[in-house]
């Protein structure tokens, strides 16, 4: 386990490319060593995501990231996370990263990488799903879910400046809250997909890869990587998971891009000839419930989407030696009962010792039966989080008293004051694996 | 003023879109069809059902048409017409009571819609969207309408207008979805995997077998449809012809061309594809019914070789074809409805639906001569449908319970008398027209008899039975400790083919238990017991769904007890695959069983 040692603190990380076996990190209240162990750095982005896991692999120490974005900030600000986290890989000259994972295109995973000072970052792979790649599926389903995005957006803000009571103004805004997360991330993605030091000539993977028969791999080696296996638990490509990464079915959603796009306005069914004045008695309360449901649900389906595109994410287990660690980035139950259902993954989840927990603490990003039947020992949690107005139930607090049960788990907007476990520094929150 | 006595209540003809237009023209996409004439005001407005024209969207009204202005009466009603409102008023109007009817024939009764003094309302232009549905909320059933999309109109005009008012199938299936709510209010609470997919799948098999119905549209596609008239495929090849529609028209005709599944009664879960498992098991039976009656007119036609000829079908064979056809589908449609009154009060399985079918049906034909009740479980076996708690797919093991050493219902009490000669006279073709009758002519639903001014026989008739259920609690399979409350009773009427008259008397007991309605999501576990009864009392069949309780036998508290697991198994099913769940207020997630339960949501396609 680390020790705590105070010393002045050092301000520049050690970037070990070397053999060494320790990797020294700063922290905000001094250095902490590690010999032989995994260290898992959660930085505090607030409703977001950004891990950097750190291997001491046979040819030095490898650094993975996964994730780096958020949509409502924590104690720093976005801009002062990335900042943080380049120094700690080397920044600003010698930063190094082995591989970048994009688990998938929300915001509030890939908003930090909008940043400039990516272009002097070493990266050495970038993983990302499948839906990311050139294929003729994957472009459609990015469109897809790209054009639902902004129409969806724009018929979002117009019935909120119509809104007619608050409340109703208040629903549109926060259905907003979806539509937000899936659209302006193009500088972010164009970072990952063509950014970084080495620009093109870095080699991006959509996961999961195929072989040249068309062979679904689902395990990932690679030599920047030396000891480590990475196993491919999601996002499936069978027919079902990828109907949910569809936005709602065919036809409604058809519907609602096109009469956005003519300006929203229902199409007038009749000529003039027909209107009447009120020829009958329809209550005010009937009218106003009956022209509620003219809005298409915009708000049901902003909710719809935000699936579709957590339906696309990566989720991967690393293997080091005897050591897992799950990484389910924002998958739902269609990825999860994919995985579940598959033998061979079921076996691997059941010796996970940590766990990002998924989709920042949302009910169903954790399967009850991951928590109470699969996990055999006791694991360490992390949970990339914080608190928003309207959404009570993020994080669940039945799962992180459930995951507390089976080991310890922390949240990055409530870092703990005393701790066996986790490591506290400002803004960042520390765990290690000991091997 | 003198009443006029014309004897037979006359029919009045009107003209409907057969083929669904959003499926593009077809020749021959006119029907006329008749519905039972009653006095209409501007709407239309008839007595249980009234049009209203309001369109949500734009908050305006729209012309009503006037179905007794003369000259529309005399031209069968107006021509079909997608710009003239009145015609989709017309529609409207024409098919929810044509559904309507086939409810009243099969149910033996005459079924008032109103809720709450207020009569069923259909609102052919309510909303801007591609979606249709009943709306418990305020009773009334909208229809959207839309824009075809630009660039994938399929086969119709890019950027122009589609009604889903103008679709039979839908008409019939959102109207269905308001009569199975009369006749069940509890069946739009989820507690098992089957209930809404129960609501969808009905109302789906009610709209499939009512267009089969129409003899003449059946004439032209049994010519035009190429395939084998012997073969299932005709069938389906006729029903996507007709553009047939569904909640997802999708879904319900790849589940027609599958080759049976079992094992997707178990794993599938979405309501609508659920559901179009018990459609398809239903369509089986239709099937092979049909194909039984036409075997002797392809004897005849083909001299006993099987061989039809290649190219057209003769039209005197063709149109025996399509009368054998449309008499099987009003007949099946009729056996389908029929087993409504057979099906216990609350938490519907497709298994309890398939155990109603066969007694209902055996109740009228002991011997199953056209082997129905044998198609119908095979069709059901065939995907996997087996109703819980039997061990044996036999029909007698099939029947619902007889019970030993009940006592009669306490028909000889003089108030049920009267209830019962009261209930004869809404019948009769006397009533309605010659006098004034000062009860309602129709039957109406528990809950309105009650809050209407009281009836001094049926508030009597309640209570008498709420005293017999409560004496006789352990054999109903019911727990005297807690409320009981008589969910309905009804007589039902029905002409055996050897014209004899059978009178069942039907009750309703219901309870609830509220104890765990948190992890329920909101809804109490439910319970009940339906009775069917012969004239004299005695009781035929128990229907029951116990709620856990000691008091019950050991037998039953294992159902029960199953019966509350698998209703919380299925709330957090529901909960892992609800992309609202987690951004739920902590109030709608208390309700959020409820919540889930609306049919605005689930045939927007969410």
């Amino acid at each position: 386990m680390a020790t705590k040692r105070k010393t002045p603190p050092a301000t520049k990380a050690s970037s070990s490319r070397k053999t060494s076996n320790s990797t020294r990190m700063t922290t905000g209240n001094g250095t902490a060593t590690m010999k032989n162990g995994i260290s898992v750095r959660m930085y505090d982005v607030g409703f977001g995501d950004c891990f950097l896991v750190t291997i001491p692999t046979s040819n030095g120490d490898r650094r993975i990231l996964f994730d780096c974005g958020s949509v409502a900030k924590g104690r720093k600000d976005m801009d002062t996370v990335v900042d943080t986290l380049i120094r700690d890989v080397g920044g600003p000259d010698e930063a190094r990263i082995d591989v970048v994972v994009c688990t998938h295109r929300h915001k509030d995973h890939v908003a930090g990488f909008s940043r400039k000072e990516w272009a002097n970052v070493d990266v050495g792979e970038v993983w990302m799903p499948w839906t990311e790649s050139d294929e003729p599926e994957a472009i459609r389903i990015r469109e897809a879910q790209a054009r639902l995005a902004l129409s969806l957006d724009a018929h979002l803000q117009r019935q909120a400046a119509l809104a007619a009571t608050p409340a109703d103004r208040e629903r549109y805004e926060s259905a907003r809250e979806f539509t937000l997360n899936a659209t302006g991330n193009e500088t972010a993605m164009e970072t990952l997909h063509e950014g970084f030091k080495g620009r093109t000539d870095i080699l991006r993977r959509f996961l999961p890869e195929k072989d040249k028969d068309g062979k679904i791999l689902d395990t990932l080696k690679t030599d920047l990587l030396p000891g480590v296996t990475i196993h491919v638990f999601g996002p499936s490509r069978d027919e079902r998971a990828i109907r949910d990464m569809d936005p709602p079915a065919g036809k409604t959603y058809m519907q609602f891009a096109v009469s956005t796009e003519e300006g929203s306005n229902a199409p007038d069914p009749f000529s003039r000839d027909w209107w009447v004045r009120n020829h009958k008695t329809v209550s005010e309360t009937d009218k106003v419930h009956i022209a509620r449901f003219s809005d298409g649900f915009s708000t049901v389906v902003a909710g719809s989407l935000d699936s579709a595109v957590n339906g696309t994410s990566l989720m991967l287990l690393l293997q080091f030696r005897d050591k897992y660690l799950f990484f389910p980035g924002d998958s739902q139950w269609g990825t999860w009962n994919a995985a579940m259902e598959n033998n061979k993954f079921y076996e691997l989840m059941k010796r996970v010792q940590f766990y990002k927990v998924g989709h920042h603490g949302s009910h169903n990003a954790t399967p009850i039966q991951f928590v109470e039947k699969t996990i055999r020992n006791q694991i360490v949690c992390m949970a990339s989080t914080r608190s928003m107005k309207n959404w009570p139930h993020i994080p669940l607090t039945k799962l992180m008293d459930n995951l507390a049960k089976r080991g310890a788990v922390v949240r990055s907007d409530q870092p703990p004051a005393r701790s066996d476990v986790f490591l506290v520094g400002d803004g960042i929150i520390d765990t290690f694996i000991p091997l | 003023m003198k009443a006029t006595w014309y004897g037979h209540p006359s029919r009045r003809p009107l003209k409907i879109f057969a083929s669904d237009p959003m499926a593009g023209r077809t020749s021959g996409n006119r029907v006329t069809i008749e519905i039972n004439d009653e006095p209409l005001r501007p709407g239309p407005s008839g007595e249980r059902l009234e049009v209203i024209d309001y369109d949500g969207a734009h908050r305006r009204f729209y012309k009503p048409v006037d179905l007794d202005e003369r000259a529309i009466l005399i031209q069968n009603g107006l021509d079909p017409s997608e710009s003239d409102p009145r015609f989709h008023q017309q529609m409207v109007y024409a098919v929810a009571m044509k559904t309507l009817e086939n409810f009243d024939n099969a149910l033996g009764r005459p079924l008032s819609m109103k809720r709450h003094g207020r009569k069923l309302r259909l609102f052919p232009h309510a909303l801007h969207g591609a979606n249709a549905f009943y709306d418990p909320e305020i009773h009334a059933v909208l229809f959207g309408y839309f824009r075809a999309d630009r660039t994938n109109p399929g086969p119709n005009l890019p950027g122009g207008n589609i009604f889903t008012c103008l679709s039979h199938d839908i008409i019939v299936h959102e109207m269905t979805h308001a009569i199975v709510h009369r006749l069940r209010r509890h069946f739009l609470e989820p507690s098992n995997r089957d209930v809404i997919a129960f609501h969808e799948g009905f109302a789906d098999i009610v709209a499939l077998l009512q267009h089969f119905s129409f003899t003449e549209l059946l004439r032209d596609e049994i010519q035009k449809t190429r395939s084998d008239i012997r073969l299932p495929n005709h069938l389906v090849q006729m029903a996507r012809q007709f553009g047939f529609a569904t909640g997802t028209g999708q879904e319900l005709r790849s589940a027609l061309d599958k080759d049976p599944d079992p094992k997707l009664y178990n794993t599938v879960i979405e309501p609508h594809r659920r559901g179009s498992i018990m459609v398809a098991a239903v369509f089986d039976a239709f099937f092979n019914i049909y194909l039984r009656r036409i075997r002797d007119l392809i004897r005849i036609a083909t001299g006993g070789t099987g061989e039809l000829p290649a190219g057209d079908l003769h039209p005197d064979l063709v149109r025996r074809i399509a009368d054998e056809a449309s008499s099987t589908a009003q007949t099946l449609l009729t056996m389908c409805i029929r087993a409504f009154d057979y099906l216990p009060p609350v938490d519907i399985t497709f298994g309890d639906y398939l155990r109603a079918l066969v007694t209902a049906d055996y109740e009228l034909f002991p011997e199953d001569k056209l082997r129905r009740r044998s198609a119908m479980i095979e069709g059901f076996r065939l995907r996997g449908i087996y109703p819980a708690n039997i061990n044996s797919l036999a029909e007698e093991a099939l029947l619902w319970e007889v019970p030993e050493g009940i006592p009669a219902l306490p028909v000889n009490d003089r108030k049920i008398i009267n209830w019962i000669v009261r209930s004869t006279e809404k019948v009769s073709r006397q009533a309605g027209r010659a006098r004034k009758t000062t009860t309602n002519r129709y039957e109406e639903s528990p809950e309105d008899t009650l809050a209407e001014e009281t009836m001094l026989s049926k508030d009597a008739l309640f209570f008498a039975l709420g005293a017999w259920a409560d004496a006789n609690a352990p054999k109903l399979h019911l727990d005297r400790t807690r409320p009981l409350q008589v969910a309905g009773v009804h007589t039902v009427y029905r002409v055996a083919p050897d014209g004899s008259l059978l009178i069942e008397l039907v009750a309703q007991f219901a309870q609830q238990n509220r104890d765990k309605v948190e992890s329920l999501g909101g809804l109490p576990m439910r319970g009940g017991t339906t009775v069917v009864a012969s004239l004299d009392g005695t009781v035929r069949y128990v229907v029951a769904k116990p709620l856990p309780s000691p008091r019950i036998s050991r037998d039953k508290q294992k159902e029960a007890a199953r019966r509350e697991e698998e209703q919380m198994a299925y709330v957090a099913t529901l909960d892992g695959r609800d992309v609202q769940l987690p951004y739920m207020s902590t109030k709608d997630m208390l309700e959020r069983m409820r919540l889930r339960m609306n049919f605005a949501s689930l045939h927007g396609g969410f």
